[in-house]
């Protein structure tokens, strides 16, 4: 038994296959007595540069502890699957058990954007309120600690 | 005549004591490529060989899974 961390990138007209075949795919590995240690689906992505004229593709992220014989059947089970355009299979010393820094990139954004957007709204909102001066005085719209939350990137 | 004054370089990786390099962590990896793409040297940016030798497979990763580009030339 070793540890691996595979990442496959699946062409996006056949995204909705991806639970079937993420499913697929820890049953090889389980069923000899394999353990999957860490799965994650980073989703749709843009691509760096096109491959086959494909701009965006699917990844998922799995770290296993897998016999050869199981990681043998998914890598052929790779090659011909026509909706797998890539994958990566390395080897690991141990088992990856906390979020991959991809996913947490994409979260900080995502979070990030939110914030974005309330901080938009909370403007809109007190805009509204204040053009209209009968009206009731803006709510005190609570600031986001922005300072702390923005990193400092250093040289 | 180097009168000018020059940033000491110093190895990011021995300075945080970094036991791996992810190819995951793009941010990270963008800041050791240059605008077309290219791995920076060590030369330049003063990452110890160690280091820039773990950093050259992760970004050669990276660019395998279409999360770095190869060149700034990808129609």
């Amino acid at each position: 038994m070793r540890h691996y961390e595979v990442v496959f990138m699946v062409h996006p007209d056949q995204s909705e296959q991806v639970p079937g075949m993420i499913e697929r795919y820890s049953n090889v590995i389980t069923k000899d007595g394999g353990t999957v240690h860490r799965l994650e689906d980073w989703g749709r992505r843009q691509l760096a540069y096109h491959i086959n004229k494909i701009h965006k593709a699917h990844y998922v992220l799995m770290n296993v502890e897998a016999s050869n014989e199981a990681m043998e059947e998914l890598t052929t089970t790779f090659r011909y699957n026509d909706a797998v355009i890539r994958n990566l299979v390395i080897r690991r010393d141990e088992p990856a058990l906390e979020e991959s820094l991809i996913m947490k990139a994409e979260r900080e954004d995502k979070e990030r954007k939110a914030r974005y957007q309330e901080r938009q709204d909370n403007d809109a909102r007190r805009a509204a309120a204040e053009a209209p001066a009968e009206e009731a005085a803006p709510e005190p719209v609570a600031d986001e600690p922005e300072a702390a939350t923005e990193e400092t990137t250093e040289e | 005549m180097s009168r000018f004054f020059r940033r000491r370089k110093f190895c990011r990786f021995t300075a945080e004591g970094v036991t791996e390099i992810d190819y995951k962590d793009l941010d990270t990896l963008k800041q050791y490529v240059s605008e077309t793409g290219k791995i920076v040297p060590s030369r330049i940016t003063g990452t110890k060989a160690k280091y820039q030798r773990q950093l050259a497979t992760a970004v050669k990763r990276a660019r395998y899974l279409a999360l770095l580009p190869y060149t700034d030339a990808h129609h």
